[in-house]
């Protein structure tokens, strides 16, 4: 045992060496925990913050934005709409290079753009895109086909990663390309290890274009199964920096750890919504009375204070609270058991022997216990006040759980989905008509539909001036809300974790799916 | 037939013999206790504490002894913990029960089958028995209960199909050995038809070991299924303690009691099970013990 | 040369048990609801109804169940057991990599817990009556009766929270860069809880398995004789018995190991280390079809070399063995 502890102490003095705390503010390793687990590592073709966490300190964007929701520069020194906002110009910062030491140019960013277009699950993101022409080596000219004001956030690192042409471009699927998993970027680490589902080891890019940063000589991101252990190896500062922490039962005893704090600043565009979707093609809750009764039940108080002791925020509509589109004007669902009641009455779902008038199942995402299948369970008992037996099916894998609910094998399911910055990116998807597809997971599964909707979304979708198009959207998430395809629960809450020494944390709006270039230890 | 019915009654005497063995065994009966008293439980104690095990009755993560509501505290939803425990034992008790009948049903049919014809038949249950003996049983097992989607029914064959395979070696090993016995012969040379004399003749004596294997087995079955739950894989709707150490494990550190309790449950009751099948392994061997 | 036959024949027999697994495998896997494309899109964030075909395509998953089969069990037999969807690397890579770490984990588990259980199990019929006795009695009564990641939480509360002098989970400290020597220390000092806890459900087996085999080998003819010639009470307990004695702890060693597999799952879960039951588990969880099939396969052929090992223990051991069924 003396053993272990001698190899401690000369482990922790080296380590003290390798970082001198004197006043310097670059250099030294940072190691990042997560409980996530990327497939690979290329934004290009998929969403999901495993992904875009690593794929944005790989791969620089066009833009990057900052924690009020203006764009900044990025690759993109300077950028202007033109031709009644049917076209963008971007000017590219003329001395970047990627990994591989080769210049980025207009034609890396006109091949990325298109790429996306065509692989990125988020159809609607560059929808708009008809081509993208370069006139010189540092200018890119985006066409669009109609006005398209989000293009700027569709531009933003967790979307859109540019990729060098010369290793992307080789024709293969970009899907299942084999360098997704040994990507060459442009962003300001590259990689030099990948241990799927063990840990990726991240380098300084020397030759990034912007001067002194990243701060890091190395991020070491080690990726946990389980955040029991992960909130272990904070408490014994193996971690310092744990971005999109979701266990709320282990924050309160790691924000108790002297030397660590956690913040849920940061990251704001990302917009996670924890929500109870309907099956609205299924009786009875073809009938709206039946889904805001339902709703009318769910305590969401007794969500967010208890069972996530008081860390999330309750979800009032479709658009994530704190984003610029949000609106509070729709109808609160407040828990009220004797409304809920009266709807059912009206609905005529009488209570039978026993006090039952109808037997639902839910369904829930498997993964996040504490937003999902908690508030799954929880709907069991609550939903027996109003006379509705609930019989929670848990999927033991993910593809059970997509089947069922694109294939509309569901009475109502427990899900998350994102805002993703623009409403046209990651909230259009659930409610517009023409995307009701049978066996595709996240489009409108819920069946819902409303040509009030679809044409309030399509004119959103094009409109320039933000104060109509904000008016718009907010008659939208009136109308959804008290049509009630879903009941909002919570935002989901995300946490960075972190070792009080860092500096610089990623609090802008796409918090830890941007660059991690300014921040170092003090 | 005399013969035969004399042989009969002789090897009904070990039982008897058996139990005068196995009333002296201490550890034996305090086990026999333990388990009466959870059968006592898992089948009176949803009338003794009439408490919805899903109901939410006080804050979430109350620690025992807070709350005269929830005596043993709450867990992460705020449900009675010890309702959970006086309703969990039944699911408890029956899928290792009847996990450790469907093993030992197909054991004994495919060992008795393969010692009694020998040969051909032998040669092919062994390699069926060996095949599953192959297979990585929980792995197996959770591939089983994915694909049917977590349920009791789901659970409980899956253990079964995975654990039947030292049944199968210890049956056949038996009747391997009764086969030769005179009484055995005796019944053959009569012209007693095959299956008459496999289920009627040599299953009775063979089973002292194999109920000796069948109570142990059952202490398996319920630690598989613990496992089982452990990994996510059980039914949400049903309260059982393996489902209570699955949920609550992510809040170990907060909520000790929560774990803990149900973990005892099982301990005591596999302890208990481990324990009567221990006596009843001494209580049968010395009769059977023939090296 | 009878040994050599003797292994010819076995090998041949296990191929055969291996495709017989594969097919099993591969069509139990078939059956379940969803596939692989609908995690891949999942992880995607969503994906169009044309993108999802595609992807089938890519696959293979738009063909027929037994062009499936058929493509599948040829890729095997060249050696080929496909690429994991999740990781997006080949399957035997992967596993080989997670393997190394399950073995080291497995048989560091399985010889503490044969030569530690053989220990206490001898001692303790040595002397019956002592308080080794009923330590064993007590161990065992633990190994058997508390579920194995119960007594890893367990541990892993008071050994890396309560009294954090272990790592609480992986294999080595990759911040730390050590390499040889050091690198083995750190492997070790990560290694000490999960094989511990695996240990302990398998010294509860050998001890008591020990204790009993000791017990009546020490009763037996010939360590009467042994006895009656004069020979030290050791050397005939270390000499004569324990070689008889051991041999029922190294059969049951043998054919424990496809329940080691079982417990690593468990323990590798509770540990997070990177061994093949982690990886299977990520594996079902993601519905890697591929890596499933091969993590199934492989897990069978190291049962299948467990059992042949034993046999050729079995007969080193005891030459009165011969090779019968």
């Amino acid at each position: 045992m003396t053993r272990i502890f001698a190899r401690l102490a000369l482990v922790t003095a080296a380590l003290l060496l390798a970082h001198p705390s004197v006043a310097q503010k670059s250099g030294g390793t940072l190691v990042w925990g997560t409980n996530q687990t990327a497939r690979h590592l290329n934004p290009a073709v998929q969403s999901g913050y495993a992904t875009a966490m690593v794929g944005a300190q790989i791969f620089a964007s066009p833009l990057r934005f900052d924690d009020k929701w203006n764009a900044q520069p990025y690759l993109a020194e300077s950028w202007s709409f033109q031709d009644d906002g049917k076209s963008l110009l971007l000017k590219l910062v003329p001395n970047a290079t990627f990994h591989d030491g080769k210049p980025i140019t207009s034609e890396d960013v006109a091949f990325s753009i298109m790429a996306i277009k065509a692989n990125h699950p988020f159809s609607s993101m560059l929808g708009a895109v008809e081509r993208v022409d370069t006139p010189s080596p540092n200018v890119a000219v985006i066409r669009l086909s109609q006005p398209h004001p989000a293009i700027l956030l569709a531009l933003s690192p967790a979307l859109c990663p540019i990729m060098p042409k010369h290793v992307f471009g080789d024709g293969a699927d970009l899907k299942t390309h084999a360098r997704n998993s040994s990507p060459v970027g442009s962003g300001p680490y590259k990689l030099a290890e990948f241990k799927p589902g063990e840990h990726i080891i991240l380098e300084k890019h020397a030759g990034f274009f912007i001067k002194e940063r990243p701060k890091f000589d190395r991020i070491i991101v080690r990726i946990f199964r389980d955040s029991n252990a992960l909130a272990v190896a904070i408490e014994r500062k193996e971690i310092q920096f744990a971005p999109f922490w979701t266990d709320l039962a282990l924050l309160d005893r790691l924000s108790k750890t002297p030397g660590i704090a956690a913040t849920d600043k940061g990251g704001e565009a990302i917009g996670p919504i924890n929500w109870l979707a309907f099956n609205t093609k299924k009786k009875p809750l073809d009938d709206a009375r039946v889904r805001q009764a339902i709703s009318f039940a769910i305590d969401r108080e007794f969500i967010t204070r208890k069972l996530h002791s008081g860390r999330s925020r309750i979800a009032t509509g479709p658009i994530a609270p704190g984003t610029p589109f949000y609106s509070a004007a729709v109808e609160p669902y407040k828990v009220d058991l004797d409304k809920a009641n009266r709807l059912l009455d009206q609905a005529g779902l009488k209570k039978g022997p026993g006090g039952m008038r109808a037997a639902l199942s839910v369904d829930f995402l498997p993964g996040s216990s504490e937003q999902q299948k908690n508030v799954a369970e929880y709907l069991k008992p609550q939903l027996k006040k109003i006379g509705i037996d609930v019989t929670v099916r848990n999927s033991p894998d993910f593809p059970t759980w997509a089947k069922r609910v694109s294939s509309q094998d569901f009475d109502m399911t427990m899900d998350a989905v994102f805002n993703w910055g623009d409403p046209v990116i990651g909230v259009h998807r659930t409610y517009l008509t023409s995307n009701i597809r049978p066996g595709v997971i996240w489009s409108n599964t819920q069946s819902y539909s409303n040509p009030k909707i679809d044409d309030l979304l399509a004119k959103a979708a094009v409109e320039r001036d933000p104060a109509k198009r904000k008016a718009e959207y907010n008659e939208f998430q009136k109308i959804v809300v008290s049509d009630a395809p879903i009941a909002y629960i919570n935002v989901l809450p995300y946490f960075h974790v972190y070792e009080k020494s860092l500096r610089n944390l990623p609090m802008t709006i796409w918090g830890a799916v941007s660059p991690i270039d300014e921040m170092y230890r003090d | 037939m005399d013969r035969l019915a004399a042989s009969a009654s002789e090897a009904r005497g070990p039982w008897r013999e058996a139990w005068s063995v196995f009333k002296r065994n201490y550890a034996a009966l305090v086990g026999l206790c333990i388990l009466a008293l959870v059968l006592t439980t898992a089948i009176a104690g949803p009338w003794l504490y009439p408490v919805d095990p899903f109901d939410i009755v006080g804050a979430p993560k109350t620690p025992p002894g807070a709350d005269a509501d929830a005596l043993l505290g709450t867990d992460y939803l705020g449900r009675d913990l010890l309702a959970g425990i006086v309703r969990g034992g039944r699911p408890t008790l029956m899928v290792g029960f009847f996990a450790a009948m469907i093993a030992t049903v197909i054991g004994i049919t495919m060992g008795a089958l393969g010692g009694y014809y020998g040969g051909k038949v032998d040669a092919l249950l062994g390699r069926i028995t060996e095949f599953f003996q192959v297979l990585p049983a929980l792995l197996f097992a959770m591939v089983l209960v994915m694909l049917f989607s977590p349920s009791l029914v789901t659970v409980t064959f899956a253990i079964g199909f995975v654990a039947w395979t030292s049944m199968a070696r210890l049956t056949r090993a038996e009747f391997l050995r009764i086969k030769q016995l005179e009484y055995v012969r005796a019944a053959r040379a009569i012209g007693s038809s095959n299956s008459r004399i496999i289920w009627g003749v040599m299953l009775p004596n063979a089973l002292p070991p194999i109920i000796v294997a069948a109570t142990l087995a059952t202490g398996t079955a319920i630690l598989f299924e613990a496992g089982l739950s452990f990994l996510g894989l059980s039914d949400p709707n049903v309260m059982s303690w393996g489902m209570m150490i699955g949920s609550n494990r992510n809040y170990l550190r907060e909520m000790w009691w929560a774990v803990t309790f149900p973990g005892v449950c099982i301990f005591l009751t596999v302890l208990a099970i481990s324990l009567v099948g221990d006596g009843l392994n001494d209580a049968f061997n010395p009769r059977l013990r023939t090296r | 040369m009878r040994i050599a036959l003797f292994i010819a024949r076995r090998i041949a027999y296990a191929i055969g048990l291996l495709l017989a697994v594969a097919i099993l495998n591969f069509t139990l896997i078939h059956l379940a609801p969803g596939d692989v494309v609908e995690t891949i899109v999942g992880e995607m964030g969503g994906a169009s109804t044309e993108t999802i075909a595609s992807l089938r395509k890519t696959y293979g998953l738009d063909r027929s169940f037994i062009e499936q089969l058929f493509i599948y069990i040829s890729r095997v037999a060249s050696g080929d057991l496909g690429v994991s969807t999740y990781f997006n690397r080949p399957v035997l890579g992967l596993v080989a990599d997670r393997m190394f770490a399950t073995v080291l984990l497995v048989f560091t588990a399985l010889a503490t817990a044969v030569v530690l259980g053989t220990f206490l199990g001898v001692t303790a019929a040595r002397r019956p009556s002592s308080w080794l006795g009923a330590l064993v009695t007590i161990v065992a009564l633990f190994g058997f009766s508390a579920p194995v990641f119960w007594s890893g939480l367990m541990l892993l509360l008071l050994f890396a929270s309560v009294w954090p002098i272990l790592p609480a989970s992986g294999m080595y400290d990759i911040a730390s860069g050590a390499t040889g020597f050091a690198y083995a220390l750190d492997v070790a000092h990560h290694l000490i809880l999960p094989a511990g806890t695996l240990a302990i459900i398998y010294l509860a087996l050998y001890s008591r398995l020990a204790r009993a085999s000791m017990i009546e080998v020490l009763g037996s003819d010939y360590v009467r004789t042994a006895r009656a010639k004069g020979l030290s009470e050791n050397k005939v307990v270390f000499k004569h018995a324990l070689r008889n004695a051991v041999l029922p702890v190294v059969t049951i060693a043998g054919l424990q190991f496809s329940g080691m597999l079982a417990g690593a799952v468990l323990v590798e879960t509770v540990f997070t280390w990177p061994g093949m039951g982690l990886l299977a588990f990520e594996a079902i969880l993601r519905r890697d079809t591929q890596l499933i099939l091969g993590i199934l396969l492989l897990s069978a052929l190291l049962v299948i070399v467990g059992n042949l090992l034993t046999d050729l223990a079995y007969r080193l051991i005891d030459p009165r063995i011969r090779t019968d069924g």
